[in-house]
């Protein structure tokens, strides 16, 4: 080969890699890429979603309120555990440890981003703060989230904050409830007032459960008569796990939540079907078979956050053994039962009170606040040590709350062990 | 790759296209050039050797031999040629012939058998193509027509078992189609792939698994290929081999080379494989127990098990035999392969069909391959390589491991009380759990149907005989639609309204494009040493998206289209990935045999946004042929080759797209009767996210003994990963849906690979093969960052100082039998290895009188446990086994130890400090030693002798017959049944619940050449 050649090639074959690398535009534009299944959380502004972030906490207690209804029903044998997953039939043997995925993955993750996405609206310097519909929303809904971690674990966290008592969790929510019901009073819009009152319901639960019982029934009695706040639940196949009633998912997709042998006496607030007339075979095998709660009969069944009737109760509870009593009559006759019979001593009144509670506030999420206040009258419960329903089990343990679990403890700054 | 980009790719490819050949033309004009013909033999056997490599030093001309060890160039330029000879197996020659202008010269090579072969040409992990010697890192290779030859295979997956020291497969099923995990040299990665990088003929393909949606029971890329249509693959083990291929190759390169026609050959050549095989279920699945209750045992009772027993009689049940569930799989495999090539052309087609049926009723496999590879010799400067594959893989996978429509878990966690022989039993649980009994099971459908087109072009061009130039350009386009069909039913089978009849279509498309350019050039230096230098590009750009559609409600099963159901709904997904790559790569080597090499790679990627600093990837090492120095040669007697190596390289691992970003999640919300598009927390994301970093030392002897009969590598690695991505756990109690992935820690693998080639026997009339394959293997969390351990995997966690995802439990320190009382630790404790440290294999081929030979494959892991689930689901949840239904089959202290004390009103375990601990939490009895040894492989094959194949003219070159049998005993301590099988697809993982094991498959199969 000729030098000329030779030089040709190669001058040849370097400008053709000097083009192939220009053409190839190896530079910062060819690593720009797009990815539409992200949310750049820098292309939203909060103060101007501010609405649809509100909106969203309150999905988010709506969804979360359904998977602890859903545990503590099994944890209060309001249903049997229909499940094969160990993990939730340990909320049914009532022996709840801190390595439980379902402890952490369906009861404290979502409660807690109910918790936290109300936290992140309420931080917002959103416009005319004392009446901002928002910021009334976000408030009724971290005291919601808050008071339900009070009553159903044994201690809590904010926002990866220190360990906080049931006292100081429920001082906490008692705070924000009180700051919902004066941002929505003086909102005074339709929907302003509604969450200023589901709220005073929920203060006076709190002050209930602090056995505050003066401060409880004042609360309580401020509740307009007929009040009812619900969370909404949609019939939406596209969003079936966020917007969907919860119960009825565990009730008929999963036929998990099977109604336990206290609730099967055709009280017309806890009707069910069995046998050939259910709509679906529980997973696992079921001593007895499988009663399927329709209480909530389908998706878009709402669940009932805060209502005058809970507002009586709690005035009743707070007020004392006579007004029990009057309260379990009434509703007893409202429900087409007999009147109630039984002894009148302030034990067997409060049981009977727990009872009717139970069976008022069905799958609602609450009857887990009446373990901890008084579990001496929730009747029904198997023993602890007692035979768990379904064979091969360990015996019932003897928890009357959760621990937090261990995901949170280990990667919490203020809570590791 | 947006619109703009891809033209810009275009326009780049086109710019090559043109200038390439343009470079060329000038310099083809003005060649004057011959031809070389020749044969290539066995010395000792005079057998002729097929698929040898010849080649033209300082060109770009090759061919190899045909079957019967024929070669011919063309386009030689004349004078003196050298002429190189390589195979696998055999020592290399070089010599040369003279070539006139115009003429046919002819030269012939006899090679002597070699256990090991330091000539041979390596093409991955290197700049351009080196000789094996030249290679400071080892780089395995594997003879694809060696292994079809005897082995059972029908997936490329299975020509990498136990060949290769540090390749460690795993199936995750005895499914047809189901995945392989493949993990060279451990696992380094806890939350990225541990999967290797897969390229063919250079182009990197769309690797991993796609989820049925059923558990363990996932789709594999892998088995879309073809081994019939591969020449060869080789495998990059660890960052010290694979810095070339940039920052995501930390977890190893397979790079599969496919067959090429023979340009200048003149000839055509045909092959036929025609194999025909049957899989029994090789295991029988255990029985459920229970005790017959009152009910049961009345005379109008509907259960046929007790009725007329005494309440408290033992009773069993076996759904799975009952309905004799399992069938003998089938499998019918045809492939067919033409090649050739023509003056300065050569071409090679194959067609390949796999249809094959598993061990269980609705498991299917069926695969349809065409691949095209033509080459072109323009000149001896300029030569193009084009090829195309295509494939139509169908796959219908049955539901199994955690799933509550599974084979096995429908049968093996039912329970006999539930026996129902009443006319309407059928639309009870009838013995299987819940009502998801064998008509649910069978008529249930996951399948996915891929089309896929794999296109590659190469052009090497050679201005001069130091100059070298390599482009090649190509792309892998996947389009898989996952079909998974539920029937409607009235027997409430499913749950919800999918009784009413679900079908959810989800199409993917997954594209890959690749660009690749490397230049070597040559400069002789005084000291006799050859300075070498290589320098590249490569560009890598990839795109999935997916389409779904769900539909829920039929009239009927047949009219099962989405758009007939009652409810429909839709979805999309779409993610992008780009990265380049400089690369440089200087070599100097001596006398032919001491090498040091220094290189480098610069790589940036999208994962870190387009403003991302480089990753600086660099490498050194050396090798040395010690046995090619003079001073050695009084040891050749005993040492016929030896050369010593040691390399050390980095390479990394990329994360996802927009891993690095915060993110929120759209979540929709609806409070007042209309949906709003809501969000909320995502991710946190980590601004300062960067690659995991993988730096690996590794040094070896690569030595033959005995004339070459007796040939060993041993490689030390020592493989350390930094800045581990992990999705650092971060308390729920922020709210976040997505933990940040960080850089944090570090783990460490190490261990050394043997591989003994042994050529026991070599007379013309009988031969021994003997290839000994061992490894072992440390791996080590070194750091968590500071972070808590956390779970990994099925009963794993990350614990400093122990394996990634090690078994823990709360272990049992003591059992008190008269007490009733079992103490277990406190915290949870490291039980025994995820991963095997041991592993080896020994495989022996007997010919005799040259036509008949024998294979067997030995294959062992050692040290490492398997959690049964299956019988921890069976003993404590859904209680179906006679170990503790029957009280008097196990000890009491074993029951303590399994179930704990079971005394109302106690607790299960009691932790050091009096606290109570459940089942779940004591798994110790469950985590169960996996080692076993397998007879994985036996084969018999007889080639019918040359002189038998006369009366067919010469038209039938070649004809064999192999029957061959996989998985032929299992020789274990594991209670299950399979300690090779995992129900889960994550790495650490090891975990068997459920699962279906591996078949044993009986092969027959005719090969016929003409």
């Amino acid at each position: 080969m000729s030098i000329i050649n030779f030089r040709r090639a190669v001058t040849r074959t370097a400008a053709g890699a000097v083009l192939l690398a220009g053409a190839t535009a190896c530079g910062d534009q060819f690593l720009t890429v797009t990815n539409p299944n992200l949310i750049d959380a820098s292309t939203v502004d909060p103060v101007a979603s501010g609405a649809a972030l509100a909106l969203s906490a309150q999905q988010n207690l709506a969804f979360s309120m359904g998977l602890m209804s859903a545990y503590s029903s099994w944890f209060t044998e309001e249903t049997n555990v229909g499940d094969t997953f160990p993990t939730r039939n340990e909320f049914g043997f009532r022996t709840i440890t801190d390595l439980n995925g379902s402890l952490n993955g369906d009861v404290w993750a979502p409660i807690s981003l109910a918790a936290a996405s109300s936290k992140q609206v309420l931080d917002l310097e959103l416009p005319t703060p004392a009446a901002n519909i928002n910021l009334a929303r976000a408030a009724m809904v971290r005291g919601f989230a808050v008071l339900q971690i009070a009553t159903d674990f044994c201690e809590g966290t904010l926002s990866s904050g220190p360990k906080l008592t049931t006292t100081q969790l429920l001082d906490t929510a008692s705070f924000w409830f009180s700051r919902a019901i004066d941002v929505g009073r003086a909102n005074a819009s339709t929907d302003g007032v509604a969450i200023a009152n589901a709220s005073l319901v929920g203060r006076a639960r709190v002050k209930l459960q602090k056995n505050d019982k003066p401060g409880a029934a004042t609360d309580a009695g401020a509740v307009p008569a007929g009040f009812q706040f619900d969370l909404r639940h949609t019939d939406d196949a596209a969003n079936r796990n966020r917007l969907s009633n919860r119960q009825w998912i565990f009730s008929f997709d999963r036929a998990n939540l099977s109604v336990a042998p206290f609730f099967r006496v055709n009280d017309p607030r806890v009707t069910y079907r069995s046998g050939a007339a259910a709509t679906a075979a529980s997973q696992d095998n079921l001593p007895g078979g499988y009663f399927q709660q329709t209480k909530f009969p389908g998706y878009g069944s709402a669940v009932r956050l805060a209502s005058k009737l809970e507002a009586d109760y709690i005035n009743a509870e707070a007020t004392g053994t006579t007004a029990m009593l009057a309260l379990v009559q009434s509703r007893r006759t409202a429900n087409g039962l007999p009147a109630y019979a039984g002894a009148t001593t302030d034990a067997a009144v409060l049981t009977e009170f727990y009872n009717q509670r139970a069976f008022e506030f069905y799958l609602e999420g609450k009857r887990i606040g009446d373990l901890r206040r008084n579990p001496a009258a929730v009747s029904n419960l198997t023993p602890a040590g007692g035979v768990y329903f379904k064979p091969g089990y360990q015996a019932v343990g003897r928890d009357t709350c959760y621990p937090l679990p261990r995901p949170e403890t280990d990667n919490n700054p203020n809570t590791k062990p | 790759m947006s619109l703009p980009s891809i033209s810009r790719l275009m326009r780049g490819l086109r710019v090559v296209g043109v200038a390439v050949p343009m470079l060329a033309l000038p310099l083809a004009a003005q060649a004057q050039t011959g031809t070389i013909t020749g044969k290539v033999t066995d010395a000792a056997t005079k057998q002729p050797i097929a698929d040898a490599r010849v080649l033209i030093t300082g060109t770009v001309l090759g061919t190899q031999t045909n079957a019967q060890g024929e070669f011919r160039l063309t386009q030689v330029r004349s004078g003196m040629v050298p002429v190189s000879v390589l195979r696998l197996g055999y020592k290399s020659m070089r010599d040369s012939v003279r070539v006139a202008d115009g003429a046919t010269a002819t030269i012939n090579f006899a090679l002597s058998q070699s256990a090991i072969n330091l000539s041979e040409v390596v093409v991955t992990g290197t700049a351009g193509n080196q000789e094996r010697k030249a290679q400071s890192a080892l780089v395995a290779s594997v003879k694809a027509a060696d292994i079809i030859a005897d082995a059972p295979i029908t997936n490329v997956a299975s020509m990498l078992q136990s060949r290769v020291p540090g390749v460690a497969l795993s199936a995750q099923s005895g499914t047809k189609g189901a995945a392989t995990q493949i993990r060279i040299r451990g696992a380094s990665s806890i939350n990225l792939s541990n999967q290797p990088l897969v390229f063919i003929d250079g182009v990197r393909l769309n690797e991993g698994f796609i989820g049925s949606g059923q558990s363990g029971q996932s789709f594999d890329r892998f088995n879309d290929l073809n081994p019939e249509e591969i020449e060869s693959i080789e495998v990059v083990k660890g960052p010290a081999a694979a810095t070339l291929y940039g920052a995501d190759a930390s977890a190893g390169v397979i790079q599969i080379i496919t067959k090429k026609g023979r340009a200048g050959s003149n000839t055509f050549a045909q092959s036929i494989r025609v194999e025909g095989s049957s899989s029994d279920a090789n295991f029988t699945p255990q029985d459920n127990y229970a005790l017959c209750t009152a009910a049961t045992v009345a005379a109008t009772s509907t259960n046929p098990l007790c009725r007329g027993k005494a309440v408290g009689d033992l009773v069993s049940d076996n759904p799975l035999l009952r309905v004799n569930a399992f069938r003998t799989g089938e499998g019918r495999i045809v492939n067919w392969n033409g090649r050739g090539g023509g003056q300065n052309y050569g071409y090679n087609l194959s067609y390949g069909s796999d249809n094959t049926s598993g061990v269980l009723p609705n498991n299917r496999f069926n695969r349809y391959n065409i691949r095209t590879n033509a080459n072109y010799v323009a000149n001896s400067k300029l030569n193009f390589d084009a090829g195309l594959g295509l494939v139509q893989t169908q796959v219908d996978l049955p539901d199994n491991d955690n799933n509550i429509f599974g084979w096995l878990g429908g049968a093996m966690l039912g329970n006999p009380l539930s026996r129902n022989d009443s006319p309407t039993g059928q639309a009870s649980n009838d013995g299987w759990f819940s009502r998801r009994h064998y008509n649910a099971i069978v008529a249930k459908q996951n399948r996915l149907l891929t089309k896929r087109v794999t296109s590659s072009v190469t052009a090497n061009y050679a201005p001069t005989s130091w100059f070298t130039n390599r482009f090649i350009g190509g792309m892998d386009f996947a389009n898989e639609l996952n079909d998974n069909f539920q029937p409607k039913n009235d027997s409430l089978w499913w749950g919800g309204l999918n009784d009413g009849g679900s079908r959810g279509l989800t199409s993917r498309g997954a594209e890959r494009y690749t660009f690749d350019y490397s230049g070597n050039m040559k400069k002789q230096l005084p000291m006799d040493v050859e300075g070498n230098l290589s320098f590249g590009l490569q560009v890598i750009s990839s795109r999935n998206t997916s389409v779904s559609s769900t539909g829920v409600g039929y009239v009927t099963n047949s009219n099962n289209s989405v758009n007939s159901a009652a409810i429909t709904t839709g979805g999309s997904a779409f993610s992008e990935q780009r990265q380049y790559g400089y690369f440089g790569q200087l070599q100097f080597g001596q006398s032919n045999r001491r090498f040091l090499q220094l290189g480098a790679r610069v790589d940036r990627n999208s994962s870190f946004g387009s403003a991302s600093p480089a990753f600086f990837l660099p490498k050194i090492g050396a090798s040395w042929a010690i046995s090619e120095e003079d001073f050695f040669q009084p040891l050749s007697r005993a040492i016929s080759q030896m050369r010593l190596r040691a390399s050390f390289g980095t390479t990394g691992r990329s994360p996802g797209p927009g891993d690095a970003l915060t993110t929120l999640t759209a979540a929709t919300f609806n409070i007042t009767g209309t949906a709003g598009a809501g969000v909320v927390l995502g991710n946190p994301g980590n601004a300062d996210l960067k690659p995991e970093r993988g730096t690996e030392f590794e040094a070896g002897i690569d030595a033959s003994f005995i004339n070459n009969r007796v040939g060993l590598e041993l490689t030390y690695f020592r493989k350390t990963t930094k800045d581990l991505i992990i999705a650092r756990p971060i308390p729920p109690s922020l709210g976040f849906n997505g933990n940040p992935l960080a850089n944090l820690g570090g783990v460490l693998n190490s261990g050394l690979e043997l591989g003994l080639n042994v050529a026991a026997l070599n007379m013309s009339n009988a031969k021994w093969d003997i290839r000994f394959g061992a490894n072992t293997l440390k791996n080590e969390l070194t750091s968590l960052g500071g972070v808590a351990p956390f779970a990994l995997g099925a009963g794993g966690r990350t614990i400093v100082g122990e394996q990634l995802g090690v078994f823990v439990s709360k272990k049992i320190k003591s059992v008190d039998v008269a007490a009733n009382k079992v103490i277990v630790n406190d915290l949870l404790t490291p039980m025994g290895n995820l991963f095997p440290t041991l592993e080896w294999n020994l495989t022996n081929t007997v010919t005799l009188f040259k036509n008949f030979r024998v294979a067997a494959l030995l294959d062992a892991k050692r040290d490492f446990l398997v959690f049964n689930n299956t019988a921890f689901f069976r003993e404590t949840q859904i209680v179906s086994s006679d170990n503790r239904i029957n009280v008097n089959k196990l000890s009491a202290e074993e029951r303590l130890r399994r179930y704990g004390n079971l005394t109302a009103g106690q607790p299960a375990f009691v932790t050091d400090s009096g606290r109570s601990a459940t089942v779940n939490d004591v798994r110790d009895q469950y985590m169960e030693k996996g080692d076993f040894i397998r007879l994985r492989e036996v084969s018999a094959t007889y080639t019918l002798p040359t002189s038998l194949l006369g009366f067919t003219n010469r038209r039938v070159t070649g004809a064999s017959v192999t029957l061959a049998f996989q998985n032929v005993k299992l020789w274990t301590d594991y209670s299950g049944f399979d300690p090779e099988v995992n129900s889960q697809t994550g790495a650490f993982s090891r975990e068997d619940f459920l699962t279906l094991p591996n078949p044993k498959t009986t092969v027959l199969r005719f090969n016929l050449n003409f």
